[in-house]
């Protein structure tokens, strides 16, 4: 009698999962023709923090804590959009892209949260990027010195107008070099983006 | 009967589980977490954006290629930005990911983490290359692979020495005359100038003053001027790309007559751009090729640079995604050797991964790599390259170890 339970409801669990196996095939599944890069567009940029534009250095007494070389921060926030063309959803694993403000690259930054975007479906993510004028003016005095001699300004003249002037949202701010990483089934798509925002 | 049916609900339950599991994706899908740590913001951001993507690359192609004896690795990488407080942060994060080893990258983040990385025992493989970080007495968990500032210093003003004073008017008749241009202050760029004027000693050189050019200068003309009165055959540079370009262009418009030689960080692909004509002729330290170079797994290099960021063209990549990738590789062997030997703690990577590399190919160009457990430096070989005509060509492989064995031993490691 018990033999008997025990089969049927071993018989039960195997129909469950070929039931399952069998819807689970009924989804298109990723081959290497069919996987398309999902589309990345940058949708809006968004001065997240601003805090001014002001400089200390280490000479200075702070009111409280100890000095430092210290300049505002100005936080960014970029608001991509990511489409998946697909039949099937599709992993994002990674997505990074240069910062540009004019012609000076500044900043890189990574996104490495992962997230599943629906067949046919757009996702949004939001990447922050943080800069602050002393971070700012060593990557200026070490690499720009010869670029921002020939545009005929200095390190202190620029950071001083993009830091008054991006919340403005009156400097174009490029991304550059975007790389976004998909994976499906065991398969990888890498999908690249541009944008300036504005515009 | 109630001990049959609670039996055959436990064989039930079994069965399912080991369907379940059957059919689960993450079976087998072991992962060994690894901390990488760079700055793509601050003040080393030019070349340390490429070696943040040569860094990703190259674990990307670990893991498509077995991974770690089939586990695969997880890496978190953040940007820095060269601001020390924020290394420190990042450190404790990865140590609560539970990270094995750590992908350190400058002096800053290195100098300031070395104690806490040999007590908490974590092994940092840092692109600082100072010969200090080689004595592991002092700083057991700190490991690079590429030649160290001073065998590189010294590599250079022997390879000068041997290639290019013989062949100038005066060889034979005097002493030939050295100087030295690096940013005083910088323990970065000064780390290798003790060692360098202790080479220029031992073979037999005049050494001129110091000149203190800053890692942001972009007019060197009062340190050339210092300099003409001197008239050096040869001047050593030790600083980053821009100031040496900077220093170059001063000297060949002001005619101060010199060569230059340069230890790896002022010496890329950059240098030619911005220097111009004054980098014809100059001779450089590269422990890598330089990218794109016919070296063993450069096609991969460039594969993965292609498949995973697209977006950089492949011609403004440089030798830094070359360091990236034999950091990588080189952590990733030595994380093969411990996993293997059952043993991927901390001191277990250190002895059964690092420490048991002798004459270690990783390909790129590298010398093959020996870590001891009494010597971190891993490579004796410092090759030495000449820009010239558009290209940088192979001048000279000087062999530290295998000319002054004795001062290698007993002497010189640890600075």
């Amino acid at each position: 009698m018990h033999r008997k339970s025990i089969i049927l409801n071993c018989l039960s669990v195997l129909s469950i999962v070929a039931l399952l196996a069998g819807c689970a095939g009924m989804t298109a599944k990723p081959t290497k023709q069919d996987f398309k890069a999902p589309v990345v567009t940058l949708d809006s940029m968004e001065v997240a923090h601003a805090f001014g534009y002001w400089y200390f250095s280490k000479k200075v007494q702070p009111t409280k804590g100890k000095p430092d070389n210290v300049g505002a921060p100005l936080n960014l926030a970029f608001v991509f959009n990511i489409e998946n063309p697909n039949e099937y959803p599709v992993k994002m694993e990674s997505l990074k892209f240069t910062i540009a403000f004019e012609e000076f690259d500044l900043n890189t930054v990574s996104s490495m949260d992962t997230m599943w975007i629906p067949a046919g479906k757009t996702n949004q993510l939001r990447v922050n990027a943080h800069f602050d004028v002393r971070q700012s003016l060593l990557s200026l005095l070490v690499t720009g010195g010869f670029k921002l001699k020939e545009k005929g300004t200095n390190a202190w003249a620029q950071l001083e107008k993009w830091w008054t002037e991006i919340p403005q949202y009156s400097v174009p701010v490029h991304v550059k070099g975007g790389a976004a990483v998909f994976k499906a089934d065991g398969l990888t798509q890498v999908a690249t983006f541009e944008a300036t925002f504005p515009e | 009967m109630f001990a049959k049916n609670m039996w055959s609900k436990f064989i039930i339950s079994l069965f399912v589980l080991a369907l379940v599991a059957g059919f689960s994706p993450m079976v087998g899908a072991e992962t060994i977490k690894v901390g990488s740590l760079n700055d793509m913001t601050g003040a080393t951001s030019d070349v340390g954006k490429d070696y943040a993507l040569g860094i990703a690359e190259a674990i990307h192609y670990v893991n498509d290629t077995g991974g770690i004896n089939g586990k695969q690795i997880k890496l978190y990488q953040f940007d820095y930005g060269y601001r020390i407080p924020e290394a420190l942060t990042k450190y404790n994060l990865f140590k609560r990911l539970k990270c094995v080893a750590i992908l350190g990258w400058g002096t800053g983040d290195t100098e300031a983490l070395a104690p806490t990385v040999a007590k908490d025992k974590i092994p940092y493989v840092s692109a600082s290359y100072s010969g200090h970080l080689c004595k592991p007495e002092k700083t057991p968990y700190n490991l690079f692979f590429a030649t160290d500032y001073s065998t590189q210093a010294r590599g250079l003003i022997t390879a000068w020495f041997d290639k290019k004073w013989p062949q100038k008017p005066d060889y034979g008749k005097r002493k030939p005359r050295i100087a030295m241009c690096y940013m005083t202050a910088s323990p970065f760029s000064s780390s290798s100038i003790k060692a360098a004027k202790e080479q220029a000693e031992i073979l037999g050189f005049e050494i001129g003053p110091d000149q203190s050019v800053s890692l942001f200068a972009i007019d060197t003309k009062s340190q050339i001027l210092a300099l003409k009165e001197f008239k050096p055959d040869v001047l050593l540079h030790t600083n980053t790309v821009m100031s040496v370009a900077a220093t170059l262009r001063d000297a060949y418009s002001l005619g101060l007559g010199a060569d230059n030689i340069i230890v790896n960080w002022g010496f890329d692909e950059n240098l030619p751009k911005l220097a111009g004509k004054a980098a014809e002729g100059a001779i450089g330290c590269a422990p890598w090729a330089f990218f794109g170079l016919d070296v063993p797994l450069m096609d991969k290099v460039k594969e993965y640079a292609k498949k995973y960021n697209p977006g950089v063209p492949l011609e403004k990549r440089t030798i830094h995604t070359i360091q990236g990738w034999a950091s990588a590789l080189g952590l990733a062997e030595a994380l093969k050797r411990a996993d293997k030997a059952g043993d991927l703690s901390g001191e277990g990577i250190l002895r059964k991964g690092f420490e048991t590399m002798k004459d270690f190919e990783i390909g790129l160009g590298i010398a093959p790599v020996t870590y001891t457990a009494a010597d971190h430096r891993s490579q004796s070989q410092a090759k030495i390259y000449e820009y010239k005509n558009g290209k940088f060509l192979l001048l000279d492989v000087v062999d530290l170890k295998k000319r002054w064995p004795d001062k290698w031993a007993n002497e010189w490691l640890g600075w």
